[in-house]
């Protein structure tokens, strides 16, 4: 019988069964020419498997051990697209935000400037100060690239509850006000070392808020920091908030009290960078 | 998330030298090789959750590391190209192609595997090379059982008659 091309290299590979492999057994020997061409496809599937094993012995490459470490989780990163704008992202742990969202504002220091005293900016809200008017629709709506207002936008962030939280600069009085989201229980039990490292060795002012990158959202703002004169460039004074953070109340981790709820029609989740 | 029988990124790392040899059977350079296996562990890890937990890893990445390939062999010019003087002989892998020829050392694999068709090829690669079954094989390309070994036959036979394996 002929043994076609197809069934050799299988027999010679061990992919037969039984029968089709007896059958192929049985004409090799009864056919030198095939059983000679058997053996040489035998001999040539030991080169061919031999013939790139160095890459076995070799250590792997770093940049390619790294690799395996440094893509993103499909869980955490949707597309390439958001994969690029994360790694533009300040690297900031957002549970700091989270804490200081929730924390009242005590101590407040609010240097009015050209405030103007009928269109107050900050009020007494429920559990502390809530952003009014001009302050409060510039942190909704406003981009930090805009810096024409009377209220100046720094950096946004959002935390991992879509919480945001926004720098402002206001004529003078510059602090930074959060998204007041339920927090839920997240709020709760989070240790002081964590809030402290939000900021590391960066300094306040101009710095602070210049440093900071966009979002924007829809949203009652409130001033969880401790406000203070924008300082110049190069000064060493920390960045707003860091003197505020403090364990949160029971109270807080919810959103806060009544006044006018600013429209503003923005995609809850939007980045704009 | 990722479910807890999701193989992590120290899996892959564990098959990166299989990986690096399977690449360097279809590139035929040791650099080009890591450089799609790079690109195929980066795409495995993004897309880590199609992973179907009790199949093989392995020839996962496989199949991988070849898509990445035909991705990159697509973007640039075949350098095994090469015109020979006629003595040179038959027409080897031709599947339709306009064939290729060159004079060859008798032990150089690396480079006979070079003139075969893609096709041919990545199935002598996965299967004589990394050792996948049949029925492997056939799920890592994508096709029947008989597209893989009748594309394995030929290239088989072509191999043979460049590397002087013959009877």
């Amino acid at each position: 019988m002929s043994v076609s091309d197809e069934k050799l290299i299988a027999f010679v590979d061990g992919e037969l069964d039984g029968a089709e492999r007896a059958e192929v057994e049985a004409a090799l020997a009864a056919d030198a020419t095939l059983a000679a061409r058997a053996e040489a496809q035998r001999k040539l599937r030991t080169r061919l498997s031999a013939a790139f094993d160095g890459a076995l012995d070799e250590p792997v490459p770093e940049r390619l051990r790294a690799a395996t470490e440094a893509a993103p989780r499909a869980a955490d990163v949707a597309s390439m697209a958001d994969r690029r704008a994360a790694k533009t992202r300040p690297q900031w742990s957002f549970r700091e935000w989270g804490a200081m969202a929730a924390s009242l504002v005590g101590g407040l220091v609010i240097g009015l400037g050209a405030m103007n005293a009928n269109a107050p900016m900050i009020a007494p809200g429920d559990d502390g100060l809530v952003a009014r008017g001009q302050l409060a629709r510039a942190l909704d709506t406003q981009l930090a690239s805009d810096e024409a207002g009377a209220v100046r936008i720094g950096l946004s962030f959002r935390d991992q509850n879509g919480a945001y939280c926004r720098t402002f600069d206001a004529r003078g009085t510059a602090g930074l006000a959060c998204n007041q989201q339920p927090l839920a229980g997240r709020a709760h039990g989070r240790k002081r070392e964590h809030r402290r490292s939000a900021y590391g060795e960066r300094t306040g002012g101009e710095k602070c808020w210049r440093r900071w990158t966009n979002a924007s959202r829809a949203n009652r703002w409130m001033p969880t920091a401790k406000p203070k004169r924008a300082k110049r460039a190069g000064t060493e004074q920390p960045c707003p908030g860091r003197e505020a953070i403090r364990e949160p109340s029971m109270g807080s981790a919810r959103n806060v009290g009544h006044g006018s709820r600013l429209s503003a029609s923005l995609r809850p989740g939007s980045v704009e960078h | 998330m990722p479910s807890a029988a999701a193989p992590t990124g120290a899996d892959i790392a564990a098959l990166l030298p299989r990986l690096r040899r399977f690449a360097r059977a279809l590139t035929g350079h040791t650099a080009d090789a890591d450089d799609v296996v790079q690109i195929a562990v980066e795409r495995a890890l993004m897309r880590i959750d199609q992973f179907q937990p009790g199949t093989k890893l392995e020839a996962w990445l496989l199949s991988i590391v070849r898509n990445a390939w035909i991705d990159e062999a697509r973007a640039r010019t075949r350098r095994s190209k090469t015109f020979v003087a006629p003595e040179a002989g038959e027409n080897v892998g031709s599947d339709g192609e306009a064939a290729m020829h060159a004079k060859l050392e008798a032990n150089d694999v690396w480079a006979a595997m070079q003139q075969l068709p893609e096709e041919q090829r990545e199935a002598v690669a996965l299967v004589c090379v990394e050792g996948l079954a049949y029925r492997e094989a056939a799920e890592a390309l994508g096709v029947p059982i008989g597209t893989v070994t009748s594309r394995l036959a030929r290239g088989r036979e072509a191999l043979a008659r460049l590397l002087g394996e013959t009877p």
